[in-house]
């Protein structure tokens, strides 16, 4: 049991990605295989896209030690604009998506400003917003929903990368996971560290070519590759690469861990904070303009609770609650786990209260396990 | 049966292997009030604790007699039952609650059905404030809305509820101005007459002097004398508290102080919760090139206060100027100080220094992470060359640079923060409590590189609550008091004494023991 625990202390997402198994075989076994058709995990993967993205800016937020609660509304009311410039405006694709990001951009930095310069707790903000924006949304939409949105705008949100699109992409990535293994071995020997044994960085290699290869190709054998799920990657990316790699990323952390000290080390913590708020507020307009795609409609209630389910996906991911540490792959394979149990629930037509009472229990028993298996560490 | 009310023989307290206490003899009267006097880390607080069973009965050796009886508490209620209670020194008061609410925390008077029975509580609240002679005092008001003062008092009277018959207080008086000083030192004579003991914890020896019948002097830990006041004068604690042989733990690096580089003019330091006080009341001193200078004082002088107002920390309103080669510079925020060439080691490490989840070498780039960064990207190498020169050159014992910070030793990650502050290259230094929780081995590194750089000349102000340590290094010493500059001692031939009596000594001119270029006409002898 010791050993167990130690193991997933140092391999926290190796108790995630098991945990993801149990709940794709239950769901698999009790609807008789129909949750693991290639059809269904498109499908499930595409729903996760909404929640993936704001996971994505959430997870920042988290790290940084602060709570953004109007990320739902923020996205609901950035949809609505999108789907109104788009039906009632006509505004051409390109043009509506610079807006509706530019007001993300605006809204999230205008949150930033009030949790970093003017010291309003980021609960309070959020929660602020969470009203404001939904009213607001409610105050253009007229409380209708807008539609038909355009065929360009829908493709955002339902469209597929043809096949063989999909193929060279999962090379690509491949042949990145090699380079980066390779540099990072190289890496070590020039500074004299112990590398890694061959035999793990190859089975880690190997096991990321399956996935891949897998992921491909079951997307494949259905319609390809779903646009918002590339979108979703491409984010991945991107963000692992400013956590991991830029002088950005590095004080997010530090901010979060010790924010006096980080303050005291020449650090402007403020600005650090409310450039992380715009972040989170493109994410939003991202992550409003897919939803509203894959609606095919601007919906007065949509976005409704996404703020729960991104930020339980952060903490079910492994992002510490009182900042300092966290990852995005861990905030997307959190959103994975949600989306799986909304999605498999869905197929077995469980009544929508066991729903929520499903998903809050998992969040509980997550963070728990989290806490129980941080504990030794301190 | 013995006359003492308390006495404590022989104690000895140990943390690790360290003796904090080794062999204390502390005896109180009734009505009488005993000063406890020592330096910072003599073992007073310590003593306390052990009194107050704060460390129960049996984790330290020798017994304590209260009222002739073996007193053996295992916690702070079971000493409190016995009638010791200690006032801390900082006030533990709950600011939202009404007066009458803090007086009885914890032992509140109820109604049937465990409602609080607030009639009784006030009319009992009044009487104990008629008793301490403030019947002014609405007792049914919020703590907040009263002065550091009346909230001392608050203190009191919570302890007199308590039926206490020794009141310890430790340094009750370092958040009070003079006038509640005196009403304090009023109600303690008062007190006396009503036959309470007092044990009578502080750095101002006027107070002590003015209040006390007798005087015990603890140093390292070790109990020096007791004696009388009627017997003693000022000088005469001072010496008992020093008496210290200084130990060759002080590495010199030669080096030359240079010309006046920069300067603090006129800084004035309000405090936070209470701004009209002022914590550091217009100090103004200069740097010279190369020279390590040394900022003494007690606790609670300002010295904290006026360093981190230079380096743009301080949380408060403060005003002031600070140059640096003959310029005005900005250092209103940390960032500004450090682009100026101005850095500071903050004093409370854990707090103010390490980043916890980051690890070695991400705490030590921390602050010149951008000099690493092409476009946005941190160069790894680069990075990770930079921060094995650092280990390398401060000695740091780390099995890795990606180990967890809070894995290594106090001193190491003392190290790490130094490190951190000398990448960005600074011209000035500013060490605030440099050795805190420092092992012997990491002091002495740490000494030998601030005589290096100071070599290489880098200025330092290092702020030290240990006597022996700024006279081991310093090359000039500012003494400051009760937030003002009581002296500015060229350290040749400086003694303990000097400095102590420069910072016990009362408000007015600065003591200097030089003749000091920079201040034509301030000539003068130390005061003794």
């Amino acid at each position: 049991m010791n050993q167990l625990k130690q193991l997933f202390t140092r391999y926290k997402m190796l108790a995630l990605v098991i945990a993801i198994a149990v709940i794709w075989l239950f769901f698999s076994w009790e609807t008789d295989g129909g949750f693991l058709t290639p059809r269904n995990l498109s499908n499930l993967l595409r729903q996760m896209s909404i929640t993936g993205i704001l996971a994505c800016g959430m997870v920042l937020v988290i790290i940084s030690g602060e709570i953004d609660l109007s990320v739902g509304s923020l996205l609901g009311l950035l949809g609505g604009v999108a789907a109104i410039l788009d039906v009632v405006y006509h505004v051409p694709l390109p043009l509506n998506l610079c807006i509706v990001a530019g007001c993300g951009l605006l809204i999230g930095l205008a949150n930033g400003c009030m949790t970093a310069y003017l010291r309003i707790p980021s609960f309070i903000v959020g929660l602020g917003g969470m009203l404001a924006f939904r009213g607001i949304l409610l105050g253009i939409t007229g409380g209708t929903t807008i539609a038909p949105v355009s065929p360009e705008l829908v493709y955002i949100g339902q469209g597929y990368l043809p096949p063989l699109v999909g193929i060279v992409l999962g090379v690509l990535l491949f042949a990145l996971t090699l380079f980066l293994t390779w540099r990072q071995r190289s890496n070590r020997a020039l500074h004299g560290l112990a590398a890694h044994s061959l035999a793990r960085d190859g089975v880690r290699v190997a096991a990321i070519g399956a996935v891949l290869a897998g992921f491909v190709y079951t997307l494949n054998s259905y319609d390809g590759i779903p646009v918002p799920v590339l979108l979703l990657l491409v984010l991945l990316g991107v963000f692992s690469y400013i956590t991991t790699q830029t002088v950005f990323g590095r004080r997010i952390y530090s901010v979060g861990s010790n924010m006096e000290a980080t303050r005291l080390s020449g650090i402007n913590v403020q600005a650090v904070k409310l450039w992380i708020f715009g972040i989170m507020g493109v994410m939003c307009a991202l992550a409003g303009l897919v939803n509203t795609a894959r609606l095919a409609a601007g919906s007065p209630s949509a976005g409704n609770m996404g703020e729960l389910d991104a930020i339980a996906a952060c903490f079910i991911g492994g992002t510490s609650m009182r900042g300092g540490s966290g990852t995005v792959y861990g905030a997307l394979l959190g959103a994975l786990v949600i989306t799986s149990l909304d999605n498999g629930m869905s197929m077995l037509d469980v009544d929508s209260y066991w729903q929520m009472i499903v998903k809050g229990s998992i969040l509980v028993l997550a963070v728990w396990v989290d806490v129980s298996t941080r504990a030794g560490r301190r | 049966m013995s006359d003492y009310l308390l006495q404590m023989n022989g104690i000895v307290k140990s943390f690790g292997g360290v003796k904090a206490l080794n062999g204390i003899d502390i005896k109180v009267r009734a009505g009488e009030c005993v000063g406890l006097c020592g330096e910072n880390g003599a073992g007073k607080s310590t003593l306390m604790k052990v009194l107050s069973a704060v460390y129960p009965h049996g984790t330290w050796e020798g017994e304590i007699l209260w009222d002739g009886q073996p007193l053996k508490a295992q916690s702070i209620s079971e000493t409190e039952a016995a009638g010791i209670v200690i006032i801390h020194q900082e006030l533990t008061l709950v600011p939202d609650l009404s007066v009458a609410e803090n007086i009885f925390m914890g032992h509140e008077l109820t109604l049937p059905g465990g409602r609080m029975n607030y009639p009784a509580m006030i009319y009992r609240a009044e009487a104990l404030m008629r008793e301490l002679k403030v019947p002014d005092m609405n007792v049914a008001l919020p703590v907040s809305q009263y002065g550091g003062g009346y909230q001392q008092l608050v203190e009191i009277a919570k302890a007199l509820n308590k039926q206490a018959r020794l009141l310890i207080l430790d340094e009750p008086s370092s958040a009070l101005t003079r006038s509640e000083i005196e009403v304090l030192l009023d109600i303690i004579r008062e007190l006396k007459a009503k036959g309470v003991a007092c044990v009578y914890i502080s750095h101002k020896l006027d107070e002590v002097a003015a209040v006390c019948d007798t005087i015990s002097v603890i140093r390292d830990g070790k109990h020096i004398a007791t004696t009388a006041m009627a017997d003693m004068d000022i000088p005469k604690i001072i010496t008992q508290m020093v008496g210290r042989e200084m130990s060759n733990l002080y590495p010199t690096e030669p080096h030359t102080v240079g010309d006046v580089i920069f300067e603090a003019r006129h800084v004035t330091c309000y405090d936070v919760d209470n701004p009209k006080r002022k914590r550091v009341d217009d100090i103004s001193f200069v740097l010279r090139r190369g020279e390590i200078l040394g900022i003494a004082g007690l606790v609670g002088a300002g010295r904290t206060e006026l360093v981190s107002a230079l380096f743009g920390a301080y949380p408060g309103r403060y005003t002031g100027e600070v140059w640096l080669d003959g310029k005005l510079i900005d250092t209103r925020t940390p960032l500004k100080s450090i682009r100026a060439g101005l850095c500071m080691v903050p004093e409370d490490r854990k707090r103010q220094g390490i980043i916890p989840d980051l690890g070695v070498g991400q705490n030590i780039t921390l602050a010149v992470l951008d000099s690493f960064a092409h476009l946005t990207r941190i160069d790894a190498e680069a990075e990770l060359g930079s921060i094995d020169k650092e280990i390398a050159r401060m000695h740091l014992k780390t099995a890795s640079p990606f180990l967890p910070i809070t894995s290594l030793s106090g001193g190491n990650q003392q190290k790490a923060v130094l490190a951190k502050m000398l990448l960005t290259q600074p011209r000035v230094l500013i060490l605030d409590e440099p050795t805190r929780g420092v092992d012997v081995g990491a002091k002495y590194e740490i000494y030998k590189l601030m005589g290096a750089l100071a070599a290489s000349g880098v200025s330092i102000i290092m702020v030290s609550s240990e006597l022996a340590e700024v006279l081991g290094v310093s090359d000039r010493v500012l003494v400051i008091g009760d937030g003002q500059l009581r002296g500015d001692f060229v350290n040749q031939g400086l003694t303990q004494e000097q400095v102590l009596a420069a910072a016990l000594s009362e408000s007015g001119d600065t003591a200097h023991n030089k003749n000091n270029n920079d201040r034509p006409g301030a000539v003068g002898d130390a005061r003794q």
